[in-house]
């Protein structure tokens, strides 16, 4: 692992979710109530205010909704790859998910995409998503 | 759902006087000292004293310097009305719409409303910081990876209007061209006698494809002031009043507010349905407007949120002229805005709002001048937004 200089600072909320990421699994807040995806994880369900929640491995996968190339960095531990496309990808479990991260591809980005997200740790318990592009037969969304 | 409230007491305050610092890359002074600056240059111009404030209000996200601090470095001892409002640029007119009610209301006389920051030599907001800010909450969520800076937010939008309307590089260029003519001869513009071509916007690097280095506003240091009273008495006072007929505050679309499923459309819409409400007013009455521009899309989307273009038909109304400050029927960015003029969070909007209502903007005077349109940023950034309203009296 390579420690990251920039990393996100966990709480109460997102230790397990930073934690997760670290271990390599994108998970989400899933109510216990009406089965609604929450992401970032945050303490109530934004469909039905309850609080009956539990942080549950999402299956990773999603498609690419919208894309930009980093040409320019002020984070430290990304100026590297510049220039890099993060890629805001909607999220299989639920279409108001959306989740930002660097896009490893041989192709330039498209909408539609089909990714996996495959998180790597960044520091002690904390970990951030990365997508990488996957081959797929499933229909390119609009 | 409530969209706006016929009840908001419209033209009841209104803006009386108003001041600014330089906009600059290094003002040398605190964000301490901008605000003692341009509060007073404010009061002088609405033929006041210091004596008379009993309220301020501000916001920030980034450097600021708090209401009870000045008020106690200016020795004013009957406050009555206060607002440290967190964010950015979402909230500039928020602050303005609650100043105009607390004076509506009667708890306080004379608001001023102000922002000063050092955003070039100081607090950056591309994270580059010289010291510890305030940082919003969904942050921690994309800063590993480098999606920090509103900018690559802003350009991810900007994407999504391009996949689903063919928006192109050159009618985001044709905004940053049209921002930038308007700064050049603007005395107060960063930019001024600096003229920009479509052919250099689109020389110039990108930052975050597809956003080019002038589809980014300017890290400005400097601070801006304004001086809300109620109407009656503004009319006492030196110059036309300029009366705040409707203020709104409401949510936009972003990325963490979950629910929404279509990013190409404008999250200026709510905002704009509710300012219009409440003030009585409609985009066909709205003489000239300053949309809340820290980037060139911004703009873009507001012109389809607010009413003035059908979802994809702000590039031919670009080309066509329609909002030139020269002859245009709806001017925008009458000074250069915040790509040009300078990036004081938004507040710098409403001070050209009132010199051009007055009819004091000299050679950038529009020729109708009497309903002006101010806005916030529209929403993607912090899910808030809002915009106020403002009527020559």
């Amino acid at each position: 692992m390579k420690e990251h200089r920039v990393k996100p600072i966990p709480n109460m909320d997102t230790a397990a979710y930073f934690g997760a990421l670290a271990d390599g699994r994108l998970m989400a807040t899933h109510c216990g109530d009406c089965s609604h995806w929450t992401w970032p994880p945050r303490p109530v369900c934004s469909r039905c205010h309850g609080e009956n929640l539990s942080l549950d491995t999402v299956r990773g996968t999603g498609a690419i909704y919208s894309w930009i190339v980093v040409h320019r960095s002020t984070t430290p531990d990304m100026m590297e790859y510049v220039p890099y496309t993060l890629a805001l990808v909607r999220l299989d479990e639920q279409d108001d998910i959306y989740i930002p991260g660097r896009l490893l591809s041989d192709v330039e980005a498209f909408r539609g995409m089909r990714v996996q997200a495959d998180p790597k740790k960044i520091g002690e318990n904390i970990g951030d998503v990365i997508w990488k592009a996957i081959e797929s037969d499933l229909p390119v969304s609009p | 759902m409530s969209v706006g409230n016929t009840s908001f007491p419209r033209g009841k305050a209104a803006i009386a006087g108003i001041g600014c610092t330089e906009f600059s890359k290094n003002s040398g002074v605190t964000t301490f000292t901008l605000a003692v600056r341009a509060i007073k240059a404010a009061v002088a111009d609405a033929g006041l004293a210091v004596e008379d404030i009993d309220g301020l209000a501000t916001f920030g996200v980034n450097d600021s310097i708090s209401p009870n601090v000045l008020a106690q470095a200016l020795g004013i001892q009957n406050m009555n009305f206060f607002l440290d409002q967190y964010f950015g640029g979402s909230v500039s007119l928020s602050v303005l719409g609650a100043a105009s009610l607390a004076v509506s209301a009667g708890v306080a006389n004379c608001v001023v409303v102000y922002r000063a920051l050092n955003g070039r030599s100081q607090v950056r907001l591309n994270g580059a910081n010289a010291a510890p800010s305030r940082q919003p909450w969904d942050i921690q969520f994309k800063m590993a990876q480098g999606y920090t800076i509103p900018a690559q937010e802003m350009a991810m939008y900007a994407r999504s209007h391009m996949l689903r309307y063919g928006t192109r590089s050159e009618d985001l260029g044709r905004i940053a061209v049209l921002s930038r003519t308007n700064a050049v001869d603007n005395d107060r513009a960063m930019m001024k006698g600096r003229p920009l071509t479509l052919d250099d916007y689109l020389a110039s690097p990108m930052v975050a494809d597809p956003f080019h280095l002038f589809d980014i506003c300017l890290e400005t240091d400097g601070a801006v002031a304004i001086v809300v009273t109620s109407t009656e008495r503004a009319g006492d006072l030196p110059h036309r009043p300029v009366k705040i007929q409707g203020a709104a505050w409401g949510g936009g679309i972003s990325m963490v507010n979950n629910g929404y499923t279509d990013l190409a459309v404008s999250p200026g819409k709510a905002v704009a349905e509710k300012v219009y409400a409440n003030a009585g007013i409609g985009p066909s009455e709205i003489d000239f407007a300053e949309f809340y521009d820290c980037f060139t899309y911004p703009v873009l989307s507001q012109l389809e949120g607010y009413g003035f273009a059908e979802p994809g038909g702000v590039p031919d109304m670009l080309q066509d002229g329609i909002f030139d400050r020269a002859g245009g029927q709806l001017p925008i960015q009458t000074h250069g805005g915040l790509l040009s003029e300078g990036y004081i969070h938004g507040i710098n909007h409403v001070f050209e709002a009132v010199q051009q209502i007055r009819g004091d903007a000299a050679h950038r005077q529009v020729a109708r001048h009497d309903v002006g349109l101010v806005t916030g940023q529209l929403g993607y950034i912090s899910g808030y937004s809002s915009a106020c309203l403002l009527v020559g009296g």
